[in-house]
């Protein structure tokens, strides 16, 4: 990868990553906090217990920041499509353009036609229609996610397109566009990391809280219902749906999974390094420690099974940047293990009673706020930084797509443009969610004279908008 | 069926222009119209909760002609790059100004917010009437369908143009000039006191104002594209959207004169939807014009996705706009009438 200044394919590729990556903290929580939101809402409509409002009240504070956040970093990148990625846009359009409008008018419109309405509504609208929107809300989430990893898939691994006379991609069957298999494997693996994310943020805060000894009730409930999907989520994102992920890296992109596990030499009892750097101009995996025959069994079922590598494919097939995709990928495996130990070790807790009082335990669910984040990061890296050297995998070259019109200082100049405007959108993000935080759910307590069977509401500080 | 999908995502982008131009008109009027702080609250509050339901049309009508018309987005936004950015960080600014700019009750903090809030828009205003301009007077495009230009050149609209010149800066004082009157009927609709009697006075202005200018850039465009007005007779679309501004302008006057408020506001729409009517209807075909030579030009049997992926198109856009209007109505219903700023109630809309 040619990475000098005057490289537009490289400034536009970076500035893409820099905006998705940033864009994509956002969404990741909304999608897993969201049917968060709905289960409370369900839970108050069943019992009538306060509680579960003043939960759906204070995350839906949280929510609508990460959303709006989400909404204005997420504008940019349909446009990029055509500011920097004008070939990829000519030639694929007809396809992935498909998928885009269909997320902008099945998934956008409903969620941002609701979202005023869960964080607002509560009072207007009554109960039933408030849960309403937070089921719609949640749900446009979901199938924002479904429509742009049908895109992603596409890319990664096309089927259903035609090429018309000039050269250009179509869709030739809808049907086989829509439930590209990739597709389906990565929509259940990324949702539910999404949902780890989520998990992971609420437990955090319940954590939070129980150490400040503040808000207990609501503290009680972040942390088991963050601990109890976390734990859930944690399995389910590792088995089935990231083993699925890999064999299906294996099976359509082998170069990818040699190059993701940095086998430079191809072999049957292929190992799995634990710990080992990627020396790709040895060609070899320093200072590795394996596990004999675990790639062989995770790829293909056997411990024999023959494994890839990187010396059976001419090095232009190869992924541009393996260091970086071996650390992404190895990164995002050994956080997926710390999470289920973390989380299975809370729920060991939460069932011996002591989840709430454990103060280590507490200290470690609250300071592990970000991994998810990172994991989920590093995940994204794994598939687009594998995908290279395609864009479109085994059509269409990643140095063909860029904008040939706009100069590498342009991008570069947009991509400084957007590191400013990003930094400072992060600063106040954190400064408003960090002072709803502080602020807290507003608690039923018992005041004086609550032996008179009187309840008062302790009034929150208002917001205006 | 290319000529339906022109008009299909012609329709989106009016939908769009109707609905986000309430936001840029408010927010150009804002520090005219409304002068205390709890005045300010009520002009962001008729945006309030629905302003990423307006942005939302520009990703659906961006998404729809990526799929359609796949070669105009990847010229036109690759043409056009600063420009757009310029947008994109406008429009970051101005959903974060709405967003935040309420979250602490501080004069220091909300003052901040509304200068951004009004400094977005109004840079909003003007790229987005420029970009028009730009589409109606031609842009560079070469034999390989791609264009780039500069911000400005010598501000001749033929040889080697740029983005902005006379005539595009014309076409940008008029578009600021109609989205702040739309704003501003908007804003009488929604808003009581103060704000509404000086927004109902502004709407009156700033639509009169429209009238000389509308004849000005009918004028010029006359001269920058004479070929145009030849075709565009025509054109039953073009006489369509005449008619339509004509009707909406009754509206708008009978409506504003006798205060019926909402009667001004949907003919504010219609004006809006029948000068894009009537410009889309005049361009086409041709969507991206050469100003090279005519040849180069883009237009929309060029520039169009393949037969097959349109018929598929055409399965679930009709779907998802029947969604779209359903959920229209719920939000018609939820938020009509005035806004109101109150503290002591957990909803402000």
């Amino acid at each position: 990868m040619n990475s000098s200044l005057s490289d537009p394919a490289f400034w536009s590729r970076f500035q893409f990553g820099f905006t998705l990556t940033y864009h994509y903290l956002f969404p990741q929580l909304t999608m897993g906090l969201g049917w968060f939101l709905v289960y409370w809402k369900w839970r108050a409509l069943k019992t009538g217990d306060e509680k579960y409002n003043q939960a759906v009240r204070f995350w839906a504070k949280i929510f609508g920041l990460n959303f709006a956040v989400g909404v204005v970093t997420g504008i940019p990148m349909e446009f990029q499509f055509g500011t920097n990625w004008a070939g990829f846009s000519r030639y694929a359009g007809g396809a992935i353009g498909q998928t885009l409008a269909m997320e902008g008018m099945f998934a956008f419109f409903l969620e941002s036609a609701f979202v005023g309405a869960l964080i607002w509504g509560e009072k207007r609208l009554g109960s039933r229609y408030h849960f309403l929107a937070a089921v719609a809300v949640a749900t446009g989430s979901w199938l924002s996610g479904y429509f742009i990893l049908v895109t992603n898939a596409f890319m990664q691994h096309p089927v259903g397109y035609q090429v018309d006379p000039q050269g250009l991609l179509g869709i030739g069957s809808f049907r086989a566009y829509l439930l590209n298999p990739w597709a389906l494997i990565q929509f259940s693996h990324n949702q539910i990391a999404a949902l780890v994310t989520g998990s992971f943020v609420v437990t955090a805060i319940g954590a939070f809280y129980a150490l400040r000894r503040l808000h207990p009730v609501q503290a009680q409930l972040y942390l088991r219902a963050g601990t109890f999907t976390g734990f859930i989520a944690a399995l389910l994102v590792a088995f089935p749906t990231g083993d699925q992920q890999a064999k299906m890296v294996g099976r359509h992109q082998p170069v990818t999974l040699a190059a993701m596990e940095g086998k430079f030499v191809g072999g049957p009892d292929a190992g799995v390094a634990v710990i080992g750097q990627p020396n790709v101009a040895a060609r070899r995996l320093d200072n590795p420690i394996e596990m004999p025959g675990a790639l062989s069994f995770l790829a293909y079922g056997h411990f024999g099974s023959y494994v890839h590598g990187l010396d059976e494919y001419p090095t232009n097939a190869w992924p541009d940047n393996i260091e970086l995709l071996y650390y992404s990928f190895h990164l995002m495996i050994t956080l997926g293990t710390i999470f289920i130990v973390l989380m299975a070790y809370a729920r060991f807790e939460n069932w011996r009673g002591r989840l709430e009082s454990n103060t280590w335990l507490l200290w470690v669910l609250m300071l592990a706020l970000p991994f998810p984040y990172i994991a989920n990061t590093v995940g994204w890296m794994t598939a687009e930084l594998g995908r290279q050297p395609w864009l479109v995998y085994g059509l269409f070259h990643t140095v063909e797509g860029y904008s040939k019109v706009v100069s590498s200082g342009d991008t570069l100049f947009t991509l400084i443009g957007f590191v400013g405007l990003y930094f400072v959108l992060g600063l106040l993000f954190l400064y408003l969610v960090g002072r709803e935080i502080g602020i807290g759910p507003e608690e039923v307590m018992a005041p004086p004279g609550a032996e008179h069977g009187v309840t008062v509401i302790r009034p929150r500080e208002e917001h205006l908008v | 069926m290319i000529a339906v999908w022109y008009a299909i995502v012609s329709f989106m982008l009016i939908i769009y222009v109707a609905l986000d131009g309430r936001s840029f008109g408010a927010g150009m009027l804002h520090w005219l119209v409304a002068k205390t702080p709890e005045e300010r609250r009520q002009v962001i509050a008729a945006m309030g909760p629905l302003w990423s339901w307006h942005e939302v049309w520009l990703v659906g009508f961006g998404g729809t002609l990526l799929a359609v018309f796949p070669r105009i987005l990847a010229s036109a936004f690759a043409g056009y790059y600063l420009a757009l950015f310029l947008i994109l960080w406008s429009l970051i600014l101005r959903g974060v100004a709405i967003e935040v700019g309420g979250h602490i009750d501080d004069r220091l903090w909300q003052g901040f917010w509304d200068f951004v809030f009004v400094f977005s828009n109004f840079l909003l205003a003007i790229l987005f009437g420029a970009a028009a301009g730009n589409v109606a007077r031609g842009v560079p495009v070469d034999a390989d369908g791609n264009f780039s230009m500069p911000f400005f050149s010598n501000f001749a609209v033929r040889g080697q143009v740029g983005l902005l010149d006379w005539y595009t800066v014309s076409i940008a004082i008029f578009a600021v000039t109609a989205l702040a009157a739309h704003g501003a009927t908007y804003l009488t609709l929604k808003t009581e006191g103060p704000v509404h009697d000086r927004s109902s006075k502004w709407a009156r202005y700033l639509w009169a104002a429209t009238v000389p200018l509308f004849l000005a850039i009918s004028l010029e465009s006359r001269v920058v594209r004479p070929d145009v007005v030849g075709r565009a007779i025509h054109n039953p679309f073009c006489w369509l959207g005449v008619i339509v501004i004509l009707i909406a302008a009754g509206m708008l006057i009978s409506g504003l004169s006798r205060r019926f408020e909402m009667r001004a506001f949907l003919g504010s729409n219609f004006i809006l939807a029948g000068l894009l009517t009537t410009g889309g209807a005049a361009i086409f075909p041709v969507m991206l014009y050469s100003t090279l030579a005519p040849e180069n030009s883009l237009t929309a049997y060029s520039a169009a996705a393949g037969e097959h992926s349109l018929r598929l198109a055409s399965i679930w856009w009709p779907m998802g706009f029947a969604l779209a209007v359903i959920y229209f109505i719920f939000i018609s219903r939820r938020y009509m009438g005035k806004v109101s700023v109150r503290r002591d109630t957990q909803g402000y809309y």
